[in-house]
């Protein structure tokens, strides 16, 4: 019994080490002093407006979320293509795409924007929004070959089978079996790919310019210069951003199944 | 007619022999069931009619029309799956519907066709169920329905009744023996089960290790089995080894150790004289005979009106026999005989398949 009620401790001790510096910056985002303080001495939304009426935040977040959305979107139709091609290989091949896809989930992430970096530099395209849906899409494509991958391994492969024996086209075998029965994994991974992109810091450093620069980049600029309450506000809209894709994604997941 | 004609078919999947070279015909309406054991290639053969495997080679014939290279989904054949694949994210009517869609027929055709194809398969006003909330049965019926609304130009079914519960799968064969006879199609039917080929089947074709062993109406393999093999598949038999001591005009004689007589009985093709073979006789023609072969009964085992025994002879070779319960004494022995008209002479392997392993 006591060992019980100590693991049931440790345990919750764990969780707490892991989830309260994120919950910490929420009420700091609506401290009324211009330091973090915790807890707010006083309660105000007032750094809510500073961070909406300073244009580079604004541009931040605009930049953040078109980046997410075309890397997202980029992601699911490329990781979806890799996982239906991969799930046709056998043996030795299949290995070696697999690690072809993951891969640049592996390789060191520095690595990868010096690489990227002076691509983009002999291409033109730093500070640009595509080149850093370019980028993301390479760190968020994996998440969705996998994510799609483990839902076409559940899928029966006699259902095409049998609706190509129906008469059905290949298009139309994937447009109304094959895509509707994988559609749990093609969402999951499409909530993977935008967190990824939304929070991703490293290559968006490197490849960022003076116009263009996503929400964490302009957080790390800021907090350079000074420790404000406008970074627990940026941050906790990231936090909402990525609750509000997990539960749209369960909510979808459950109507496709 | 022949609907189906299979001309020199064989697969190979790397060194791997799936199926031999095979010839098989099947006549237009005709309900033909590949028998054999998992392995012999029955499968293959129906995923090839399919179009889901190209042979190594040889050609389908389907009609006048030689279907081998065109695709699965333009040969127009039903296939109803072991496991019956229905898509589980499409209501009954949508499964069934689903082959009539791609074939654009329009709106109200399709309603017609799906409502009397699901009621034709005792399915009338499930058409709003969805599939996981159907049992194996009622899904088994689904699949058939499936596949029938197309009108298919041949019906292919793999072990369709495989998952059902032994009760359910005698109600499904009679159905779809009925449903069969109602509206003869072409068929092919793949089982492992003896009993269930006899059923439905108007033609049986047994398999062996990727080879059509002996083809025929039920009745003929089972009264006259080409071999050893397709005596043990259908139905239950006594075997008893031999050795051919005369051979003449149709009918043999074999010469079994311990025995006085010689067993005489019909002919198979593929005996020589002096060579092992084996006397085929079915339990049912096991019957008692005044002067006849004294043998023990070892066990006795009571099913109903039918008594089963197990004999042995003085040569310690054990035999089935099967008789009305009023036909035999109870005593612990018995004297026993057979007709020579239901007794065959049997090749362990047939001479088509002896040059098979020959070779």
């Amino acid at each position: 019994m006591a060992g019980r009620v100590a693991l049931s401790t440790f345990a919750a001790l764990v969780g707490a080490f892991l989830v309260l510096p994120i919950l910490a910056v929420i009420p700091a985002a609506f401290n009324a002093s211009s330091f973090i303080r915790l807890p707010p001495e006083a309660w105000s939304v007032r750094w809510w407006s500073v961070f909406f009426a300073d244009p580079s935040w604004r541009r931040a977040l605009f930049t953040s979320l078109q980046v997410a959305t075309l890397a997202c979107g980029l992601s699911v139709i490329l990781g979806t293509a890799a996982a239906l091609g991969i799930a046709r290989l056998g043996g030795r091949t299949r290995q070696i795409a697999l690690a072809v896809f993951v891969g640049p989930v592996i390789v060191p992430v520095i690595v990868l924007a010096v690489a990227l970096y002076s691509l983009a530099r002999s291409a033109g395209l730093v500070g640009t929004v595509t080149m850093l849906a370019i980028a993301h899409t390479m760190l968020a494509l994996p998440y969705v070959a996998l994510n799609v991958g483990v839902s076409l391994a559940a899928l029966d492969p006699r259902l095409a089978m049998a609706a190509t024996g129906l008469g059905a086209s290949p298009a139309r075998v994937f447009r109304t079996i094959t895509l509707p029965l994988i559609m749990p994994g093609v969402i999951g991974g499409a909530v993977f790919a935008f967190v990824t992109s939304f929070d991703e810091v490293v290559l968006s450093v490197f490849l960022a310019g003076p116009q263009v620069k996503t929400l964490p980049v302009r957080i790390w600029e800021e907090i350079r210069v000074e420790y404000t309450p406008l970074v627990a506000v940026a941050a906790t809209i990231m936090i909402g951003l990525a609750l509000a894709a997990a539960a749209a994604s369960r909510l979808l997941q459950r109507r496709a199944a | 007619m022949t609907a189906v004609r299979f001309a020199g078919i064989s697969k190979t999947f790397g060194d791997i022999v799936a199926l031999q070279p095979t010839d098989l015909d099947v006549a237009s309406g005709q309900f033909l069931t590949l028998l054999g054991p998992s392995g012999s290639g029955k499968t293959t053969l129906l995923n090839i009619c399919a179009g889901y495997l190209a042979p190594s080679a040889g050609c389908v014939i389907v009609g006048d029309k030689d279907v081998t290279r065109i695709p699965a989904r333009a040969r127009n054949m039903g296939m109803v799956f072991q496991n019956y694949a229905l898509f589980p994210h499409m209501t009954v009517f949508e499964n069934v519907a689903y082959g009539l869609r791609v074939r654009r027929i329009d709106r109200a055709e399709i309603e017609r066709r799906v409502t009397d194809t699901l009621a034709m398969v005792q399915l009338g006003g499930f058409g709003d169920r969805a599939i996981t909330r159907l049992s194996g049965g009622q899904q088994q019926r689904v699949a058939l329905a499936r596949a029938m609304v197309i009108e298919p130009d041949i019906l292919l079914m793999d072990e369709p009744l495989g998952a059902l519960d032994r009760q359910l799968r005698k109600d499904v064969q009679l159905e779809i023996r009925r449903l069969h006879i109602a509206r003869p199609r072409t068929t092919i039917y793949v089982t492992h089960d003896q009993e269930e080929a006899l059923v439905m089947s108007d033609r049986i074709a047994v398999m062996r290790a990727g080879r059509i062993v002996q083809a025929g109406s039920g009745r003929d393999l089972y009264e006259r089995p080409l071999d050893v093999f397709v005596a043990r598949f259908l139905g239950e038999s006594n075997l008893i080894p031999g050795i051919v001591a005369s051979l003449d005009d149709g009918t043999a004689g074999l010469r079994v150790d311990g025995l006085t007589k010689p067993i005489e009985g019909r002919a198979t093709q593929g005996l020589c004289l002096h060579q092992p073979a084996f006397a085929l006789i079915r339990p049912e023609s096991v019957r008692p005979i005044a002067d006849g072969i004294q043998a023990t009964v070892v066990e006795r085992v009571y099913l109903g009106e039918i008594i089963a025994l197990r004999l042995r002879l003085p040569n310690a070779q054990e035999l089935w026999c099967r008789r009305f319960a009023a036909e035999i004494p109870d005593s612990p022995t018995q004297a026993i005989g057979w007709d020579r008209a239901a007794v065959s002479i049997l090749p362990e392997l047939s001479p088509e398949e002896r040059n098979q392993v020959l070779c």
